[in-house]
């Protein structure tokens, strides 16, 4: 397939200059997206490379016989490394007017929020023709491995098609299992752990949850931490060492880690975890106790007799980035859920964006907007913090496409991604029992510490409104931390 | 804040009794004339003849508790004071102080609660309890603002100032930190710490234990002796980044055993297996104690020890037992050597060497920058010479070889970057530093790309093994992986169909030639 735009930062003149269609140029070109795209064979133009694509070889995306002609084997190879385009393309014919319609309009620096809401509205719109162009458009412009334009297209392209084709529950499950295949506790360890210290993006919910919890312990004898996070328990090491080092009598731990993942891939690095944590709480000296709860579905119908709780200790709950996967309908119930256990404190980290898509028509572009934003911001952030090329920044990356794939592609009622915004999350809370506690001085203040550490461009922001605190990325708030007790 | 709770106690300490002395002071203030000379008591116990005074908490915290009877003016100082009455023009009498007797005075603290408000726990100096009890129940109004500590007492915080932000952290697997929070994170999930047994050690990691005074915990004798588990598999582990070059740049046989003993093992942790057939290969052809220790030295930043690195472990190669020794003895060996250590809290071996040993890394990432590894990789490549076998090299590669398929097909395609060998070698290098990562995605590619282009299960074909074992389905992943690094012009979109035969033998070619190279 011809390229009708080359894309690319350093070759702004080309972007017009290549629009006219040409016969058989020869594709020299050796820009990575495009390069990387031809790598892939048509089929694995919506997917990721570590698809395992067996089990949805069935899905041929853009050459199904009803909108272009049928493709043979040998055109598959022609596609891949013709350097003349396939002339059956009858997309070149009605791509013109999209083309034209945007050649001239799109801004280098945010194409791909443009042409994704047109690509939406027209989804919305069911409007066939010309969601199909902008598809194919889209298409040529996207790839994992470009801008950040090409790369928020690449996986937005990929979850709209899935929603098109009704294929996102598939589609997210082949993604998930085809990265907890390869999922191991040094890749995990490896990457939490190069991300916190590139960026404070999870390590500010760990600190100002820690010190919320510390607070609440101030004086207990006998702890028991309940943690649904996505975090691996690193932030549990600080607490570990702030336990051992700040109370004069060390009080006695129990952790119990509930995760929700439910793949395989969780168990064995679960336990190498568990290890890991049970030596280090030695060294630092602190009597401890961990338990691994692996909960499979929804949280809300989690059973909290595995908890298995004592009455003479001091319970701390932490949901760090887990609340989002609980479905809307369910959230309340969970919340009260968690009230009847009487927790000393109850820590929330979430990520700040309001993703309800809903299922079509207006509620869903506006929730496609916001997605937009949300994985944009996201990605930035990345951008920002990681050396040009690094592999833990492409694994946080598609971590987050397949994120895109399960709000975008996927059925509300089985989405696990679908943020909340602080204040909403704040409404639920007050409405399920529970009060605000404010971070402490000491709190803030270890966290603007924190801050401090890393590149500039971070801040933290109270609001007055509400609980919690805001990890601010150049004035947009991205992730909120708050703490909470029974009222 | 921690520290200084030591210190204060340490020296509240010297002045207070930790038992009750004679009876002395149980029933109250007393005032005796003691001799003038001034003598320290014991710490612990206050003088029994002492004066016990007690101070008002204003009192404590005021800052001018020296006042001119006369005009009721303020001094921090006595001295000051003095200077200030003489300006009264007093007469004579009056001129004396009241204190021709010098009485030993101690002091409590008037916080109910406190221990040192028993007069058998006084303090013996003034400026002491007004520390003790601004630290424990006073407010603290200084701040540091690079880690947010707080204190009471200013000296404190200045003394504070003075060090925050110029310690650094040292892990056991020889990882630099300069923030404590990523040290502590890392050191619970640090190969290094997996590898202890459950042991008591004696303290050498540097803030842990200082904070600890009632918890016994001492330093990790890091690994040392007991490993009884076997060997790891020639498998280098990513996550390790062991400046091996220092420790094993010592001379003395036992502690290079020791350390080396402790770089394996600081590598045990079994990585999938990895394409970085080159180390693997290393370790399967030397003894695998210093295999583990080369991979774990191609992950470390600094270059120019790279050669000094291989050049040592030869070198203590020889100073090994000879390679035949199996496994069992040789940690046997070492806990032999180090078994008497094991209850001791006298300073391990190892770890004192190491730490003594270690070159600072100048980086905490565990991760160093592809173009330094790859420069590493070519410099390591070169030194291994006499180490390498081809044949070991190529038994690595046949196995590495089984578990990508799909190889003869891409070739045909063109997809291996055959076109030019110079970069090609260079990525494998790039590819085999990048570690897992790049061979999942490689195989997985490949798997990809073969299950759609193929409609069938091709046959794979060991004679397209290239000579890293990595196969050409990793190649397919090296373009998209180029991609990554960004380096790459390699303009695979180009490259024409090629019949499958020729394009099989060119790679073999290729990596025929790359040999000498390698070597």
């Amino acid at each position: 397939m011809d390229t009708m735009f080359t894309l690319n930062q350093c070759h702004h003149q080309s972007f017009n200059s290549t629009i006219t269609t040409s016969g058989s140029s020869s594709r020299s070109s050796t820009e990575h997206h495009t390069t990387h795209h031809h790598h892939q064979p048509p089929q694995q133009c919506f997917f990721m490379e570590e698809d395992n694509l067996s089990s949805s070889s069935s899905i041929h995306p853009y050459y199904s016989p009803n909108q272009f002609p049928s493709h043979d084997n040998n055109n598959f190879h022609h596609h891949l490394i013709s350097t003349s385009p396939p002339p059956q393309l009858k997309s070149h014919a009605f791509s013109q007017d999209v083309v034209r319609e945007f050649s001239d309009s799109l801004s280098p620096n945010c194409w791909s929020r443009e042409l994704l809401s047109e690509a939406a509205r027209a989804l919305a719109d069911n409007n066939s023709s010309r969601l199909q162009q902008l598809m194919w458009m889209l298409n040529e412009l996207s790839s994992p491995y470009g801008e950040i334009d090409s790369k928020l297209s690449f996986y937005f392209l990929q979850a709209l098609f899935a929603r098109m084709t009704e294929s996102g529950n598939s589609t997210y499950r082949t993604l998930s299992s085809a990265s907890a295949k390869t999922c191991t506790f040094e890749s995990t360890r490896n990457l939490l752990l190069k991300f916190q210290e590139v960026s404070p993006w999870t390590t500010f919910g760990h600190v100002a949850s820690n010190s919320a919890i510390m607070d609440a312990f101030n004086g207990e004898t006998k702890l028991h931490i309940v943690d649904f996070s996505n975090t691996y328990c690193t932030q549990w090491p600080n607490l570990l060492e702030a336990i051992a080092t700040r109370t004069d009598d060390t009080p006695h731990l129990r952790l119990t880690v509930v995760t929700t993942t439910g793949s395989n891939g969780t168990e064995t690095v679960m336990q190498e975890i568990g290890n890991r944590m049970e030596k280090f709480a030695r060294l630092m000296g602190v009597p401890f106790k961990f338990h691994v709860v692996h909960h499979s579905g929804d949280l809300s119908y989690f059973n909290l007799n595995q908890l298995d709780t004592k009455t003479d200790e001091c319970i701390a709950i932490n949901f760090n980035g887990t609340l989002r996967s609980v479905s809307y309908d369910r959230r309340d119930y969970l919340l009260s859920m968690f009230r009847n256990i009487n927790p000393k404190v109850l820590t929330i980290v979430e990520e700040e964006a309001d993703m309800d898509v809903g299922t079509d028509g207006v509620k869903f572009l506006k929730g496609f907007e916001e997605c937009l934003r949300w994985f944009r911001v996201y990605f930035e952030a990345l951008d920002d913090s990681f050396p040009k090329t690094s592999n833990e920044r492409l694994m946080l990356e598609r971590e987050a496409g397949r994120a895109v794939m399960d709000v975008v592609g996927r059925r509300p009622e089985c989405s696990v991604e679908r943020r909340e915004t602080a204040e909403r999350w704040w409404r639920r809370m007050r409405g399920s029992g529970f009060d605000g506690v404010v971070i402490s001085e000491e709190g803030c203040d270890d966290v603007r510490a924190l801050l401090r550490r890393y590149k500039e461009g971070w801040s933290v922001l109270q609001p007055e409104m509400g609980a919690g605190i805001f990890l601010m990325r150049r004035d947009t708030p991205v992730v909120w931390a708050s703490a909470w007790k029974p009222v | 804040m921690v520290d200084f709770e030591n210190s204060s106690s340490a020296m509240a300490v010297s002045a207070t009794s930790t038992e009750c002395s004679s009876g002395g002071n149980q029933q109250g203030p007393r005032a005796e004339i003691q001799p003038m000379k001034k003598k320290r008591n014991l710490p612990g116990m206050p003088d029994p003849d002492a004066e016990v005074i007690a101070l008002s908490p204003t009192t404590l915290l005021a800052t001018n508790r020296f006042v001119c009877e006369i005009c009721n003016k303020g001094f921090q100082r006595d001295q000051n004071l003095q200077l200030h009455r003489r300006g009264h023009n007093l007469p004579w009498k009056l001129k004396q102080r009241d204190g021709k007797e010098i009485r030993k005075r101690v002091y409590v603290c008037p916080e109910k609660t406190c221990v040192h408000h028993d007069p058998s726990r006084a303090l013996g100096d003034l400026t002491g309890i007004k520390k003790h009890f601004s630290r424990k129940h006073g407010e603290k109004k200084w701040k540091c603002e690079r880690c947010s500590k707080k204190y009471a007492v200013q000296s404190d915080w200045k003394a504070h100032m003075k060090t925050c932000g110029t310690k650094e952290y040292r892990c056991d697997c020889g990882t630099l930190f300069s923030r404590r929070d990523s040290f502590i994170t890392h050191r619970a999930f640090c190969d290094a710490l997996a590898q202890e047994s459950a042991r008591s050690h004696t303290q050498n990691v540097p803030n842990i234990n200082s904070d600890h005074q009632t918890h016994v915990v001492e330093a990790e004798k890091v690994d040392a002796a007991v490993v009884i588990s076997p060997p790891p598999p020639l498998t280098p582990s990513t996550g390790v980044l062991s400046p091996v070059q220092s420790v094993l740049s010592s001379d003395l046989p036992e502690k290079a055993m020791g350390m080396i003993q402790h770089q394996k093992v600081a590598v045990v942790e079994t990585e999938p297996p990895a394409e970085t057939c080159l180390p693997s290969a290393t370790a399967s052809a030397t003894t695998t104690v210093s295999g583990g220790s080369t991979t774990s030295g191609n992950n470390n930043n600094n270059p120019t020890n790279s050669t000094g690195v291989f050049a040592s472990i030869f070198a203590s190669s020889s100073l090994l037992p000879s390679s035949q020794l199996s496994p069992a003895t040789y940690s046997n060996l070492i806990c032999d050597v180090t078994g008497a250590d094991r209850n001791t809290t006298v300073e391990p071996m190892s770890l004192s060497l190491s730490s003594s040993l270690y070159h600072s890394s100048t980086t905490p990432s565990l991760f160093p920058p592809p173009d330094q590894t790859l420069q590493h990789h070519r410099q390591y490549v070169h030194t291994q010479q006499p180490a390498l076998s081809a044949t070991a090299l190529l038994q690595k590669a046949a196995q590495m070889g089984a578990t990508s398929s799909n190889t003869s097909f891409l070739h045909a395609l063109g997809l291996a970057p055959t076109t030019s060998p110079a970069p090609a070698s260079t990525d494998h290098y790039q590819e085999a530093s990048m570690g897992q990562w790049s061979n999942v995605q490689a195989k997985q590619e490949s798997n990809c790309i073969s299950d759609h282009l193929l409609m069938g299960p091709p046959a794979p074909s060991p004679t397209t093994l290239d000579f890293l074992g990595l196969g050409t389905g990793s190649s397919s992943g090296y373009s998209a992986f180029l991609n990554t690094i960004g380096g790459s012009r390699l303009n695979v979109a180009g490259v024409q169909f090629e019949g499958v035969n020729t394009g099989r033998d060119k790679d073999w070619d290729d990596s025929i030639d790359k040999k000498p190279r390698l070597l």
